[in-house]
């Protein structure tokens, strides 16, 4: 089997997460791929209609939940259209897990602040999945999830859940305008509710994905709050095509996204050529 | 190594011997569509090829990474998606008279086709050939092989190497696939050799005058440097079409797209893309990180000379001037080098560097 042959996979489960953006839930369809399949919270695969050409996403299901990956996806290009055309029972092609993956191991024993936002919950979402399954192993976890508008947030499901658990915090935000006549959470931009969602750096570690803009704005306030740029974690995305490390297009400067990433830390941006 | 003599004669009949075997046997042959020009092609007979007359406007790349490869099959079938697998094994070929830059520019992209993850269609390509280059002697002022480092008689990547002598050619056989191939001739004798190596140095003294070496240190200087004014103004002529890369022996940088064949049939491809489009690097959300031409530019100067080196110890670059001869907006490899070395090395002893030409 050559490295871009796809593993192949059924669409067992279609959830909407918002008028452009789906969750597709999908299991293996050779049993002995399912069983010897391994990935950790961060990696991302090759997805592929075929017909239609390859996607990246990351796995937005956490390692700790088996027998099935999520990935969710905004339409948005020729492959993303192509997905949302699929129905449960589909096939689509899967290369994957590529990349390096979050600290999970090393977060075991401290705090975690989870900061997101639009779709850059998925990553997030992955590694929220995976601690809140080991959730005796951390200490305090915060999650601060923010969107354009109150149709704009995804995971609804799951944020509904996590603010009925009294084991973590939750802070949602929408940007001003963004808000419903109902809505309970903060009107404000994530830096914003960052602000006042987190009181100390102390033995947390923190982990980030969203827009370049809430990304860059964000920075910041945590580094006030006294978080050091080694324990601050993102995902990056550039558009890949192999995801191997061969077909020569996500790298910035001498990194790879796809090998050295896609997880990296602030301390390890700053050091990047800025062209992202 | 051993060092064999091949008459006229013999190659005639080692190519007719190759054929006949069915083996796909490569060399330079006037273009058809200008016969000025020379191009890689397979051949029948050894008066169909153009030895050393002149280099190649393609490079060998196209043998080992086609410009389209087909990577899958796919049928849409009631119950699902059937696959069929592309074999990773491929017919034996033998490349005759390449020049010693393109056969060592396959070596130097094996590293990135077998780091960590083995491109099992470019090795089983490479695993199938065996390659017989040719002593370079018809180099012009394009060409910089020997500042990267090789020269028009490296052995680097080549199986044997030829060179003229009287009535035929001396070869240095280099590695045991070139041994298989030319073990049934007979050793050359001191006179040949001191007659190669003559031939030898002489075409190693032409290519030498183009540009100075490039040194090691100039790696870092890229990388230092990535926000110098000096990548803003050094591809004001380039028009971002790519032609260098299509040239380029060393460019490896490839796309995967499907294609229907019929609405439930087609294929999945590996087409060569270029650094130098726009789209290469646009995100789905219309945000490309590379914007400009002057930043696509930086991008392929620093991935050759800098980002390559970082990786895998070597510069992605043999020399062999293709892409100054390929582009239409007159863009200059070898001068730009020397315009970068000579700024790197003003910066270095705190001179002043000359005027700007670029």
């Amino acid at each position: 089997m050559n490295i871009y042959q796809p593993h192949l996979m059924r669409i067992r489960e279609i959830t909407d997460e918002t008028v452009d953006t789906r969750t597709l839930k999908l299991e293996f369809q050779d049993s002995k791929v399912a069983e010897e399949f391994q990935f950790s919270a961060g990696q991302f695969g090759e997805y592929s209609v075929f017909g239609e050409g390859e996607s990246t996403f990351c796995i937005a299901s956490p390692p700790t939940r088996t027998g099935y990956i999520e990935c969710s996806f905004k339409a948005s290009g020729k492959v993303t259209l192509a997905l949302r055309r699929l129905a449960v029972g589909d096939t689509l092609g899967f290369r994957g897990p590529y990349g390096n993956h979050f600290p999970i191991e090393e977060m075991k024993g401290h705090s975690a602040v989870f900061i997101a936002g639009g779709i850059g919950l998925a990553p997030v979402r992955c590694a929220i999945l995976n601690v809140l399954d080991l959730r005796d192993q951390f200490k305090d976890v915060t999650i601060i999830y923010g969107a354009r508008t109150v149709g704009d947030l995804v995971y609804k499901r799951e944020l509904e859940e996590w603010a009925k658990r009294s084991d973590l915090k939750l802070c949602l935000a929408v940007d001003p305008g963004g808000e419903t006549p109902d809505w309970k959470g903060l009107v404000a931009r994530i830096p914003t509710a960052v602000e006042q969602a987190v009181s100390t750096a102390e033995d947390t570690f923190a982990v980030i994905c969203g827009p370049p803009i809430m990304i860059k704005f964000t920075l910041p306030v945590l580094t006030k709050l006294g978080f050091p740029g080694e324990r601050i974690y993102t995902t990056l995305e550039n558009r890949m095509k192999c995801g191997l490390g061969k077909c020569g297009r996500c790298n910035i400067g001498p990194t790879y996204v796809c090998k050295d990433g896609p997880v990296f830390t602030a301390a390890q941006i700053r050091e990047l050529p800025q062209e992202f | 190594m051993t060092h064999r003599f091949l008459s006229h004669a013999s190659l005639t009949a080692l190519v007719a011997e190759l054929v006949a075997a069915k083996t796909r046997v490569i060399a330079p042959v006037r273009a058809q569509d200008d016969p000025e020009q020379v191009d890689y092609r397979p051949i029948q007979k050894l008066e169909d090829v153009a030895l050393g007359v002149r280099l190649t406007r393609g490079s060998l790349k196209e043998f080992f990474l086609p410009p389209t490869e087909v990577l899958l099959y796919y049928k849409q079938t009631k119950e699902g998606v059937d696959i069929r697998e592309v074999p990773t094994e491929a017919p034996p070929q033998v490349i005759l008279g390449s020049t010693p830059c393109d056969a060592a520019a396959l070596e130097v992209v094996d590293k990135v086709m077998g780091w960590d993850y083995r491109d099992e269609l470019w090795f089983g390509r490479r695993a199938a050939s065996t390659i017989v280059s040719l002593l370079c002697t018809a180099m012009d002022s394009t060409c910089f092989c020997t500042a990267t480092g090789l020269s028009p008689d490296s052995f680097r990547g080549s199986d044997a190497l030829l060179v003229p002598v009287e009535d035929g050619y001396l070869a240095h056989v280099i590695t045991p696939k070139g041994e298989a191939l030319l073990q049934k001739y007979a050793e050359a004798d001191e006179c040949m050799k001191a007659s190669a190596e003559v031939a030898q140095g002489e075409a190693r003294q032409k290519v030498e005058k183009n540009l100075a070496a490039i040194p090691p240190e100039f790696s870092a200087w890229l990388a230092a440097n990535f926000d110098n004014p000096i990548w803003k103004t050094i591809a004001l002529r380039c028009h971002g079409c790519g032609a260098c890369a299509g040239v380029c022996p060393t460019c490896h940088c490839f796309d995967i797209v499907d294609e229907h064949d019929t609405a439930d049939e087609g294929v999945r491809r590996r087409n060569w893309d270029s650094c130098q489009t726009s789209k290469f690097t646009l995100h789905a959300s219309g945000h490309n990180p590379r914007q400009s031409q002057s930043e696509r530019f930086r991008q392929r100067i620093q991935h050759k000379f800098s980002i390559y080196p970082s990786r895998f110890a070597e510069i992605l670059c043999t020399g062999c001037g293709r892409c100054t001869r390929a582009c239409p907006g007159g863009m200059d490899l070898p001068k730009l080098l020397d315009e970068l070395m000579t700024l790197a090395k003003s910066e270095a002893t705190g001179s002043e560097p000359k005027g700007s030409s670029l």
